[in-house]
């Protein structure tokens, strides 16, 4: 694959197209080929730059060192954006890599047209949410389970107790979900170790950068109360939910996911 | 994405993973994104390098032009393996891919170290066909049908009508959205595929095969795929046979860790 070298690492990523560069970002146990259902419809109007976030595949991490962690991720695609050398580039992420996407925007104004949040994962502090308690998050647990039964090899297992915390069925998801997600499994290792920080008010406020919430209007749960929140305080922001489709939005409906995609890039 | 000039086109390819190169022939529709599923397990023991055949997706084709063609796309697989390190490489091709990778095996055994055919596409000449064994026209006539579709717009009824002419009636509805896009990213070269000038199998054919082969199927695929499959993998010399248990024509998707374990255990051995 392509690579770019970002703080010591070589960052594979996928580019594809011709048009303003588009970086884009995957979520937790995902890699570059989480935008596979977009790359057609995007790249006929863009430069589609689909990266793979440090230890995820193609890299073959065995989870050890103290290099996975979102304000790792978050220093790389900086750096990566910088390396790209190609001006200021749109930026879209899913899930985790929405809340990495989040913090560069935060962080590097300069390096970015446009942003694009779908489901960005994490919490929301005091200030966004009136129910906020400083209690334990509840992933925590299950998240170590994970990590434990991965580490002793226990892929598949570590894999089911993650996804059955989530409400996902890992049996019945499709064969070709199921490896990738085994493809990646190890960086669950790392974020049993992360530290998470939330969102709060003023970092939505901070925003400065033209954004895109999408979200699917089946998804339940934290990710659509926290893309709520965050949309209600980033200034400069619109709000598109896809009927039918929940968090897997742009698997689900590749093609509404992508015309939404394409008139907030071009608006 | 990276590419390799052959042949006056620059054809895109995904190489990741580090040993012997084993470089991956998509089929009908497909491009360098149809092995996604196996390149976690493969890409442990090999350098995998996926290739997109001239005119599929990361090209945005719209039909035209003469070079849409079995032996175009024969040929420029062979120069673009004469252009991979170390050689010989290892050469899987899936379905019309596999069709492509058996002729380069029959043209060129000196690129190749292994060949790994999961149900070839193609059609057996009488010399290897028991008479009215499959109706041959049907997959011409398919494809005939899904053409009209294209030139009228109808860009899913084109796709149903060549995906249901494989897995079955109703199969369609039942494809997850991320299949039905990447087959709707290459939905043109449907209009190449009429005049692709594709040749019958022969006894010869298979015979000729010098490089150790390994056909993979599923168990679930019925028709001149099956066929195919049963008959060559009996006529290529020392050709070994891998069924899936419960899988169908995308075996690879349906089944992607016994698929991988087949290939990486042939390639081995």
């Amino acid at each position: 694959m392509q690579s770019l070298r970002v703080n010591g690492y070589d960052m594979a990523y996928l580019d594809i197209g011709k048009g303003p560069p588009l970086v884009c970002v995957h979520g937790s146990l995902c890699d570059f080929r989480n935008w596979s259902p977009v790359l057609g419809p995007l790249t006929t109007r863009h430069r589609v730059i689909s990266v793979s976030l440090r230890h995820f595949f193609p890299d073959h991490w065995n989870g050890s060192g103290h290099t996975y962690s979102l304000a790792q991720h978050i220093e790389d695609v900086i750096a990566f954006i910088a390396r790209l050398d190609v001006g200021a580039v749109d930026l879209m992420g899913h899930s985790r890599g929405g809340h990495v996407c989040f913090r560069v925007a935060q962080r590097r104004p300069d390096l970015l047209s446009k942003l694009i949040l779908a489901e960005p994962g994490g919490e929301i502090d005091a200030t966004l949410d009136p129910d906020y308690t400083h209690a334990p998050w509840p992933m925590a647990g299950p998240i170590s389970a994970a990590a434990d039964a991965i580490a002793k090899g226990d892929v598949d297992g570590g894999l089911e107790i993650f996804l059955t915390a989530l409400q996902v069925p890992w049996k019945r998801l499709p064969a070709t979900t199921r490896q990738l997600l085994r493809d990646n499994a190890t960086t669950l290792i790392g974020d049993a170790r992360d530290e998470r920080i939330p969102f709060s008010k003023s970092d939505a406020e901070s925003i400065k950068v033209p954004t895109l919430f999408i979200g699917g209007a089946n998804t339940r749960g934290l990710l659509p109360k926290v893309l709520h929140a965050l949309a209600a305080h980033v200034p400069n922001s619109r709000t598109e939910m896809i009927a039918a489709a929940t968090h897997a939005m742009f698997e689900q409906a590749p093609q509404t996911y992508s015309r939404i995609v394409l008139d907030f890039l071009e608006g | 994405m990276q590419t390799r000039r052959v042949n006056g086109y620059d054809m895109a390819y995904l190489a990741l993973g580090e040993g012997r190169p084993l470089v991956c022939v998509h089929g009908t529709l497909g491009d360098f994104r149809t092995f996604a599923a196996v390149l976690g397990p493969l890409s442990r023991q090999h350098r995998v390098i996926a290739v997109s055949l001239r005119h599929f997706f990361p090209a945005h084709w719209d039909g035209t032009g003469d070079d849409y063609k079995i032996a175009q796309h024969v040929a420029d697989v062979i120069a673009f393996i004469e252009q991979v390190e170390p050689r010989p490489v290892d050469l899987m091709g899936h379905s019309r891919g596999g069709h492509i990778a058996f002729r380069i095996a029959q043209a060129r055994p000196d690129l190749l170290s292994k060949l790994v055919l999961a149900e070839p596409g193609g059609e057996l000449d009488a010399t290897l066909e028991a008479p009215s064994s499959v109706e041959p026209a049907s997959r011409a006539a398919r494809i005939l049908a899904s053409v009209e579709k294209i030139r009228a717009g109808d860009l899913d009824g084109a796709l149903k009508n060549f995906y249901e002419g494989i897995e079955g009636e109703g199969r369609w509805a039942r494809l997850p959205a991320v299949a039905k896009q990447q087959l709707r990213d290459n939905v043109f070269t449907l209009l190449g595929q009429v005049g692709e000038d594709r040749k019958p199998y022969s006894r010869q054919d298979a015979h000729s095969i010098r490089t150790p082969t390994l056909f993979i199927g599923g168990t679930k695929t019925t028709g001149s795929l099956a066929v195919v499959l049963r008959a060559l993998s009996a006529e290529v010399p020392g050709a070994q046979l891998a069924m899936i248990e419960a899988a169908g024509h995308w075996m690879f998707d349906q089944a992607p860790q016994a698929y991988s374990k087949a290939v990486i255990d042939f390639l081995a051995a």
